[in-house]
């Protein structure tokens, strides 16, 4: 699990960069910064470029409309790039996903309406602010920092519903194993173990695996079969999945901010939507792929240990509980630094 | 560990902890004038810094009626704003004579406003703390180290001298474009760079160099 700590370490010290706020020419939804190389930083290339070919098609729109498609292209290929970049609402639908989710679909849709969400977040903060209200560049970025807060606070909500269950997830496997190795130990296949004491409605009593005596007496199977995974583990939550969904979305983008404002200048106002939910549309097809990647992971994981396995389970749970505990960390890290700065 | 498995987990490790790595949202062509005292020692940076379309656009947001151009009182805050929060950011401006980076005093003259193509500039005076003599040669570096914004200095005035010693004189060194740089390095790197270097923003950045007799 060496690599896992790794992923753990690089995960916790990432928080830092995010308390850039307040900086000079910064754009609301700031987007702080950080360094990059490799194949971020050819995404960082391709997205300046995309930028420009966007405010270009934007223009070109004044010589007819035909420009539109080009720049619903141009939008959607930005969003696809976006997401592959770094981003708060990625991370969180990624670790959500790998914290508690089973359910592809279910991380797809959450994807998108996060992506969606994100962009009409853009749309209504530059459509309200600056068309009903002549609001000042300085007054969208506050808006935009509170919008940032409320995110971020949503962040560490989730990531506080994570760990609370998916630390009585870990406990409750962790101390199922100890009463199992301790009954098999003492040879106790039925004195020791837990479903004997258990009540019928606790939560470990559901979550395990009826079992026939018999099975469990053959000399060659000593171990006690572990909680069914798909009863421990998925605990899904309309809310929880909501709050997620708004966490990861409240945040706009400053990319589609400049774009909304470029286009209001220019008078084709209408395009600038068009072209922020473009973007929502390639960030949504990222970031399901990386709610995919997520779920394919842990189930690789899983497989690879055996998932039945006493160790794995506790494995499974554990890499659940880091996942959970990261997004917890990272929303305070985040609310910490946008509060203290903004 | 299965290699196929630590490659996920590392990958989405990067992906799930990733910070905020920004790519550039603002795009500034930068003229910078550095003033030398009656002594000959450089004594201030003066930036003219013109922003990209969209910002520009952003930035004018609100501030005057519409068709007309917004002036420099319409941007007395957002200038404030912007001139007050460059210390914090090394100004996006290095001076080096010697290899040492000089500091800077508190920022002065400072203005924004909307030219005729609605481009929006921003004027500010940087000056040293303590003025310095220019010695053989010195470096001028504009850059923002997080690479938000992406400065680039002007083709035609990319800097001038003012009341510098005669036969001083400045050459511009720009950076190799970042796509042909990166896409180099995209192979080796994608694995092994968990920590990449803290100054991408530096890294492709034009550097004015001034040489002196």
């Amino acid at each position: 699990m060496k690599r896992l700590s790794a992923f753990l370490f690089v995960a916790a010290a990432s928080p830092a960069a995010a308390a850039a706020m307040n900086r000079p020419f910064s754009v609301g939804g700031g987007e702080g910064g950080g360094p990059a190389t490799g194949i971020v930083g050819w995404i960082l290339a391709e997205q300046a470029q995309l930028t420009h070919l966007m405010s270009g098609a934007l223009k070109g729109l004044h010589d007819g409309p035909q420009a539109i498609w080009g720049l619903a292209a141009l939008g959607f290929a930005y969003g696809v790039l976006h997401a592959a970049g770094p981003g708060h609402g990625k991370a969180l639908i990624a670790s959500y996903m790998l914290a508690n989710e089973r359910a592809l679909k279910r991380g797809l849709v959450m994807a998108f309406l996060a992506a969606m969400l994100q962009g009409a977040v853009a749309v209504a903060l530059v459509g309200v602010a600056a068309l009903i209200f002549a609001a000042t560049a300085s007054e969208i970025n506050v808006a935009a920092n509170w919008l940032e807060l409320a995110s971020y606070a949503g962040i560490a909500a989730v990531g506080a519903w994570l760990v609370y269950k998916k630390g009585a997830a870990f406990l409750a496997s962790a101390s199922f194993a100890l009463a199992s190795w301790r009954a098999t130990k003492a040879g106790l296949l039925y004195a020791g173990a837990p479903w004997a004491a258990a009540n019928a409605g606790s939560f470990l009593a559901s979550g395990f695996r009826a079992e026939a005596p018999d099975a469990m007496l053959d000399p060659d199977c000593g171990h006690i079969h572990a909680p069914d995974p798909r009863l421990l583990g998925n605990g899904f939550s309309l809310r929880a999945a909501a709050l997620t969904v708004l966490a990861a979305g409240a945040r706009p983008c400053s990319g589609a901010i400049l774009m909304l404002a470029f286009s209001l200048a220019q008078g084709l106002f209408f395009a600038g939507v068009l072209a922020t939910f473009a973007i929502s549309l390639g960030t949504a097809l990222t970031t399901g792929a990386l709610a995919c990647l997520a779920v394919f992971a842990k189930d690789a994981a899983l497989r690879f240990v055996g998932a039945q396995s006493r160790s794995g389970l506790i494995i499974a749970r554990g890499i659940e509980l880091a996942a959970a505990l990261l997004v917890l960390a990272f929303g305070l890290a985040l609310f910490y630094a946008g509060a203290a700065s903004g | 560990m299965a290699p196929y498995l630590r490659i996920l987990l590392v990958s989405i490790g990067l992906v799930a902890a990733a910070p905020a790595w920004a790519h550039p949202h603002v795009w500034v062509t930068v003229r910078s004038q550095i003033a030398f005292n009656a002594e000959g020692k450089v004594s201030a940076v003066i930036h003219d810094w013109t922003f990209d379309e969209m910002y520009s656009a952003f930035a004018v947001e609100g501030l005057a009626k519409k068709g007309q151009l917004a002036k420099r009182e319409d941007f007395a805050p957002l200038a404030k704003e912007n001139a007050g929060g460059l210390a914090d950011i090394g100004y996006f401006t290095t001076v080096k004579i010697d290899g040492k980076a000089l500091p800077f005093g508190d920022v002065q003259d400072y203005w924004m406003e909307e030219r005729p193509d609605h481009l929006v500039t921003f004027h500010v005076t940087l000056p040293l703390k303590t003025p310095i003599p220019p010695g053989r040669f010195f470096t001028l570096l504009v850059a923002d180290p997080e690479f938000f914004i992406d400065y680039e200095f002007d083709n035609n005035v990319p800097v001038s001298l003012v009341g510098a010693p005669k036969g001083c004189s400045v050459s511009v060194a720009k950076p190799a474009s970042l796509q042909a740089e990166e896409k180099k390095k995209l192979d080796e790197s994608f694995f092994t760079n968990l920590s990449p270097g803290s100054d991408f923003g530096f890294k492709m950045a034009s550097r004015a160099i001034i040489a002196c007799p």
